[in-house]
């Protein structure tokens, strides 16, 4: 044994060993990417930053106003204020996520009965000030409006809209009948 | 006058924070003890944690670690939280293996009101909670080696748990705090791609892990810097109540995965590694040969998955209850969801405590129910925090060098332990 070793040790048997893996590890392809210039897509459902639908149909955000999302925010994020119009209607004023806060969990898309709400797999932004992170309507409607047209394919549908695998019952009509929402018809809406 | 109060007030703190107070000095000493603040800026702690160490020369006389820099009130945040909203929060206690942590609390709430997960959910959390384990000794092997010297190991072990994360990335949509279990199931069921994906990591992995130890294991240098150092017996790892891996490494046969399993275990074949000399050598056996069996549970995971439901009905729901489960005759939203509450005995009252072996040792879930809908009370026991526990006991008579590769080798994560 005690030989065994110190033959080993003498000739540095294992440094070579492990010196073989490292000069194997040079003959292959690198597994990093150059991040700037070379970047990754994430996977459909990638909880990013956040955004407000804007209805194809009628150009507005589809939020009916049940505050489910607020209520359910762990980090209580978002705050909605409601107003009324002149024929008496509920109006949605003011929706506002402050994505400092935010914690991504996408508990607020999964609970919103008319998928108004999506967590997009846009995920470079930042900002120099509070201000900059704390989203006003606009703002989420720009970003999704962004967002899509920046999307790579024809339709885009949000993981957590309908989590798979997630029971009928346990969906509202408008979540189970929910379609892919096409992409290039709606660019060409907003352009004109 | 002024400075005599000074000086007295000083003296007051110091002995009031119990930062280690100097030895009386005796009139012809010759050596004097140094004070050393490691921390909580360096980087060989892991986070940020504070360690005053007492120095004669080299050796450690005294050690006193300092924790509470990330101390962000989970348990209490958890209490104002519906049992569904407070999950997300048990992602930042390890948040290197954040679905181990989701799994222990979601077994507890399960346990607490009755409610069973379907057997597809359960088996889908341990794949989880295997793919985290993996990834979080992974994390564990590239700081330990990268900490005494051993530089290339850190990016081999990056490698591949950048393929796990993808694949946490693939089925949930986040890599870190993923967020992924649900108190009666899963949050979304896992997709052909991602079962063929693990396939090919579970193929490719063990000549992976046969790599390191090329590196590792048999390294004169690597053998001097950890056999020996940290020793600690079976009884005393058990009177200071580590759990994990650093139980393990010093012999004492306890795994609660196989001693008292909890979802897809049962149906699961592993042995449960064991070291003998409970130095910092044994317990970085235990975790490579830990690495290799839970490799071979997601092989036999996936060949057993069965098909069916991921959510149980019982499932409370994350706000009010959706249209079709709305109980008829409840006059508004708020009394809809305590009449379902009832019936789903989601406001029983009562105290438990549940506990799951999550990649660093015993989580536990302590958890008081008023029957209000939060937690009246919930205590996490987290292993991290008993582990820095033990620290003293462990580096006191050692080299102030191998006070990194303690802290490796009990393999703690800041955020678990200040929670
Ligand atoms: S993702 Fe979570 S934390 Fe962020 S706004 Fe939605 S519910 Fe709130
Ligand atoms: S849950 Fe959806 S519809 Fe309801 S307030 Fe929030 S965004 Fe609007």
């Amino acid at each position: 044994m005690k030989i065994q070793k110190l033959i080993r040790d003498v000739l540095l048997i294992e440094w070579f060993r492990g010196l073989s893996v490292t000069f194997k590890t040079m003959l292959v392809k690198p597994v990093t990417r150059l991040y700037p210039h070379v970047k990754r897509q994430p996977f459909p459902g990638f909880r990013g930053r956040q955004a407000l639908v804007r209805d194809p149909e009628k150009l507005k955000e589809r939020c009916i106003m049940c505050l489910r999302c607020k209520t359910v925010c762990p980090s209580n994020c978002i705050s909605i204020e409601v107003g009324k119009d002149e024929n008496n209607a509920r109006v949605l004023k003011e929706y506002s996520i402050d994505a400092t806060r935010c914690i991504y969990c996408a508990y607020c898309v999964e609970v919103c009965p008319v998928n108004a709400l999506v967590l997009t797999e846009e995920y470079e932004y930042l900002g120099d000030k509070r201000s900059d992170l704390f989203f006003t309507k606009e703002k989420l409607l720009s970003d999704w409006d962004e967002f899509l047209t920046n999307y790579p394919g024809d339709s885009y549908f949000n993981k957590f809209w309908r989590p798979p695998g997630m029971p009928e019952k346990m969906l509202t009509p408008q979540k189970r009948n929910e379609k892919p929402i096409e992409i290039k018809k709606k660019n060409e809406e907003i352009a004109s | 006058m002024g400075s005599m109060e000074v000086k007295e007030i000083k003296e007051q703190i110091l002995t009031t924070q119990n930062v280690c107070i100097l030895p009386e000095v005796e009139d012809n000493l010759e050596t004097k003890e140094m004070i050393l603040n490691m921390g909580p800026q360096h980087p060989a702690t892991h986070g940020v944690l504070r360690l005053v160490l007492r120095l004669d020369g080299e050796e450690i006389v005294g050690m006193e670690p300092h924790i509470g820099y990330l101390h962000r009130g989970i348990e209490k945040l958890m209490e104002s939280k519906t049992y569904a909203q407070a999950l997300p929060l048990t992602d930042r206690l390890d948040y290197i293996s954040s679905p181990a942590n989701n799994t222990a609390y979601a077994i507890a709430i399960e346990k607490l009101f009755g409610i069973e997960a379907p057997i597809r959910a359960k088996f889908i959390r341990t794949i989880f909670c295997e793919m985290a384990r993996i990834s979080s000794h992974l994390l564990w092997l590239a700081t330990h080696a990268l900490d005494i010297g051993a530089m290339t190991i850190f990016t081999y072990c990056f490698r591949e748990r950048e393929w796990l994360l993808d694949l946490f990335e693939m089925t949930v949509g986040a890599r870190l705090l993923t967020n992924f279990a649900r108190i009666g199931g899963v949050r979304c069921d896992i997709s052909p791609e991602f079962v063929q994906g693990l396939r090919d990591f579970t193929k490719e992995f063990p000549s992976r892990v046969q790599e390191y130890e090329t590196l590792l294991t048999k390294n004169p240098i690597w053998m001097e810097r950890t056999i020996d150092i940290a020793q600690i017996s079976g009884e005393d790892a058990l009177s200071w109540g580590l759990t994990g891996p650093c139980l393990r490494g010093s012999g004492v046969d306890y795994d609660l995965r196989r001693d008292c399993p909890y979802d897809a275990y049962p149906y699961l074949k592993f042995h449960v590694p064991l070291g003998e000399n409970g130095d910092v050598y044994d317990r970085y056996l235990c975790r490579m040969e830990e690495l290799r069996q839970s490799n071979e549970m997601l092989k036999q995971l996936l060949d057993q998955l069965p098909e069916g439901e991921i959510i149980s009905d019982d499932s409370p729901d994350f706000v009010i209850p959706t249209p079709p489960r709305q109980v008829e005759g409840a006059g508004s939203a708020a009394s809809a969801f305590i009449t379902l509450s009832k019936e789903r005995k989601m406001i029983n009252t009562g105290d438990l405590y549940s506990a799951v072996e999550v990649p660093k040792g015993e989580l536990g879930v302590y958890v008081v129910s008023d029957g209000s809908g939060k937690p009246y009370r919930l205590r996490l026991r987290t292993p991290s925090f008993v582990h820095i526990a033990a620290m003293p006991a462990l580096s006191v008579g050692h080299m102030v060098a191998d006070i990194i590769a303690i802290i490796g080798s009990i393999d703690i994560v800041l955020g678990e332990s200040d929670k």
